[in-house]
């Protein structure tokens, strides 16, 4: 029988901003996130491609260095972990299970979940004899010498929950769990990730399977809602030079030039200044962001003395026809 | 960790015997090399120590009774024999002729006094009593009975000789120091050298002695080149080697680029996951190694020259494959060694 984690199983996320380069662009998919939950917890982190859930299980796994801030899981602080020290920590506070399984194909099922403890050193047999115990937990008895590619894949996940746990870790990250399964199978995998919390585990899900959330104690949107919202138009009167948002905001309003013109540019990494577009009086930009609840992909200043007038989604798409002129400026490549 | 490292061997087992079979013919072909090498030291040293002689006398301006161009009256023998430091002494005459045998083929030709000192052991027949016959070396392909000839002239041979050949694997044949020299010099009392027991005091005019290693030396000097040449043919071949070990690890490595960073984002350090690699590697170098020895054993007679491996080349091999291993991984080392464990996270 596999033993309950007992440890401080507790997690603290503040002010965390994790910034890289991608294409050439300073990317911000994460921008002063601060979360908590508890042990025993099953946190959903629910999102779209590319808003950063993975991301953050990187951090929280010790495997990418945020821009800023400190992540606390189960008392250690992560950022700044190097040597052995960042070895503990993989290897005995948490266990992660892969998006796509990530199994050894040339090991079978119990070899599989030897790997981390063969690697922390653990004799060959008190590891075969955990890694059994751990395949029996995932009700795998009966594919125990099995190789990856003889497993149905929700059969593969269980054994790399199995593998996750090898260390007996307080805390569990898994990356789209469901995401190579069929209906089916999806139906195990949810059930053992919950049990997984009731052992007193705080486990962390990284998804955009909206099935989950009825599993979940805690869920933290990644993503603002793209809800069409009801708000009342905004004036902004701007000077030459004045921003109206820059690359990485989040978006909620599109804006509409009344009068004047208004750049749209991006930041490069070296700081450099690329012009995407320039939008002139009767046209507007801006939407995308809060059509599909993503970032700002580039600035907006106004090259001259302007006049904008900001409007919630909602609004904006019972004023005007979205096949008239526009400037598409979060995606306006 | 080493269990993966096998797995991993298991799994890729088609690949990893295509690299066992290709390293094992380069390091066979390393050892054969050795083995020719080996050949020209132990062929030199046997033909002098044939002799049985503890000084040879030769020209003064000779370097060597193998390669010396310059003679000496063959009478001197009897000078010699008067030194109070002799116990006996014979005079030989060294050449080289073309020996029709089985086919022309250049040879040895030593003249020797029968029953004198020089004339070698005999491990096949009795040796040469008289005029017309000779001893030839086993080399040489032709049996006790049979005959050869040189330059026209026809000998039987009565006894055969091993293991004595020089330049090379070149075979020898002993004649009668008389029919030597009409061979070469037209009867005229000529030798190459006076072959010696016990040490000369005083050597005759004109002439200086030799001890039996200054004459190994001599009869090794033609050889350096071609001895350095298979020196480097060895070190090139040993490269070809460690490249395919290389080669082989290093797709390998790439191959398993995401085993390296789920191995990494769960804790296993990256000193487990190099020395399950390096492990590969001298796995891979020692079968090589095994499979090398024994197509070495099936090569060498298949070589025109001499082959003859010593045990510590073996020993060499097993020592070289393993350090071949080691050096071949390093690229697949560093590769896995520097593999980012972010890329356990993403789809497949």
């Amino acid at each position: 029988m596999m033993p309950t984690a007992v440890l401080d199983a507790n997690l603290k996320v503040r002010d965390l901003v994790i910034e890289y380069s991608s294409g050439g662009y300073p990317v911000r998919p994460i921008d002063g996130l601060s979360l908590d939950a508890s042990a025993g917890e099953l946190v959903l982190l629910l999102g779209a491609s590319g808003c950063g859930k993975t991301t953050l299980l990187s951090v929280l796994a010790a495997i990418l260095t945020p821009t800023s801030g400190s992540v606390n899981v189960a008392g250690v602080e992560v950022v700044g972990l190097r040597g052995s020290a960042l070895t503990d920590y993989r290897r005995s506070t948490v266990g992660v299970v892969f998006q796509a399984f990530n199994l050894v194909p040339s090991l079978n099922a119990v070899e599989n979940v030897m790997v981390p403890l063969r690697g922390a050193g653990v004799g060959r047999k008190i590891a075969k004899e955990r890694a059994k115990a751990l395949l029996e937990r995932v009700d795998l008895s009966d594919r125990m010498t099995h190789r990856p590619g003889d497993m149905s894949g929700g059969q593969q996940q269980r054994v790399a929950i199995a593998r996750s746990l090898a260390h007996n870790p307080p805390v569990v990250l898994a990356d789209e769990p469901t995401a190579h399964l069929d209906y089916i199978q999806v139906e195990g995998v949810l059930k053992l990730i919950r049990e997984l919390a009731e052992d007193g585990r705080l486990i962390v899900v990284a998804t955009h399977d909206e099935r989950l959330i009825p599993l979940a104690d805690r869920v933290v949107s990644m993503t603002p809602r793209a809800e069409p919202t009801a708000r009342e138009p905004v004036r902004l009167e701007l000077e030459t030079g004045d921003v109206v948002f820059r690359q990485g905001d989040p978006g909620d309003l599109v804006f509409v030039v009344e009068e004047g013109e208004i750049e749209i540019f991006r930041t490069r990494d070296d700081r450099s200044e690329e012009t995407v577009a320039v939008v002139e009086a009767g046209n507007y930009f801006g939407e995308l962001a809060p059509m599909f609840g993503l970032q700002r992909s580039a600035s907006a200043r106004a090259r001259k003395r302007s006049l904008l007038t900001g409007y919630g989604l909602r609004d904006f798409r019972d004023r005007f026809d979205i096949s008239g002129p526009k400037v598409l400026t979060d995606a306006a490549d | 960790m080493l269990f993966v490292s096998l797995r991993d061997l298991e799994w890729r087992r088609r690949r990893f015997l295509i690299g066992v079979v290709a390293t094992g013919l380069v390091f066979a072909l390393a050892v054969v090399l050795t083995g020719i090498s080996q050949s020209f030291i132990n062929e030199v040293s046997r033909t002098a120590n044939a002799f049985e002689a503890d000084q040879w006398i030769v020209s003064e301006k000779a370097l060597g009774p193998f390669t010396a161009t310059t003679m000496l009256n063959a009478n001197l023998v009897d000078t010699v024999r008067k030194d109070p430091g002799v116990s006996g002494a014979s005079p030989v005459l060294i050449t080289r002729f073309p020996v029709q045998g089985n086919s022309l083929r250049d040879s040895g030709v030593i003249g020797v006094v029968p029953h004198g000192l020089g004339v070698p052991e005999v491990v096949d027949g009795r040796t040469i009593e008289r005029s017309g016959e000779a001893l030839a070396d086993r080399s040489m392909h032709r049996g006790v009975g049979k005959t050869f000839s040189i330059g026209g002239v026809q000998f039987v041979i009565v006894g055969r000789t091993k293991g004595v050949s020089y330049f090379a694997g070149q075979p020898t044949v002993f004649l009668t120091l008389d029919d030597a020299q009409k061979l070469t010099v037209a009867g005229q009392p000529l030798a190459s050298a006076i072959v010696v027991h016990g040490t000369v005091t005083r050597p005759p005019a004109n002439t200086h002695a030799l001890s039996n290693a200054d004459v190994i030396k001599d009869l090794k000097r033609p050889l350096k080149a071609a001895s350095g040449t298979i020196d480097i043919l060895r070190v090139l071949l040993w490269i070809v080697a460690a490249g395919i070990i290389g080669s082989i690890l290093y797709v390998q490595a790439i191959e398993r680029t995401r085993d390296f960073a789920v191995f990494k984002a769960t804790g296993v350090g990256g000193r487990a996951l190099a020395v399950g690699l390096a492990f590969q590697a001298i796995v891979l170098a020692i079968l090589a190694a095994i499979v090398a020895i024994g197509l070495s054993f099936l090569l060498a007679p298949l070589m025109p020259m001499p082959v003859e491996t010593p045990a510590s080349g073996f020993i060499l091999l097993l020592v070289v494959s393993v350090v071949i291993g080691v050096l071949a991984s390093l690229f697949g080392l560093r590769r896995a060694i520097s593999v980012d464990p972010a890329l356990a996270f993403g789809g497949a």
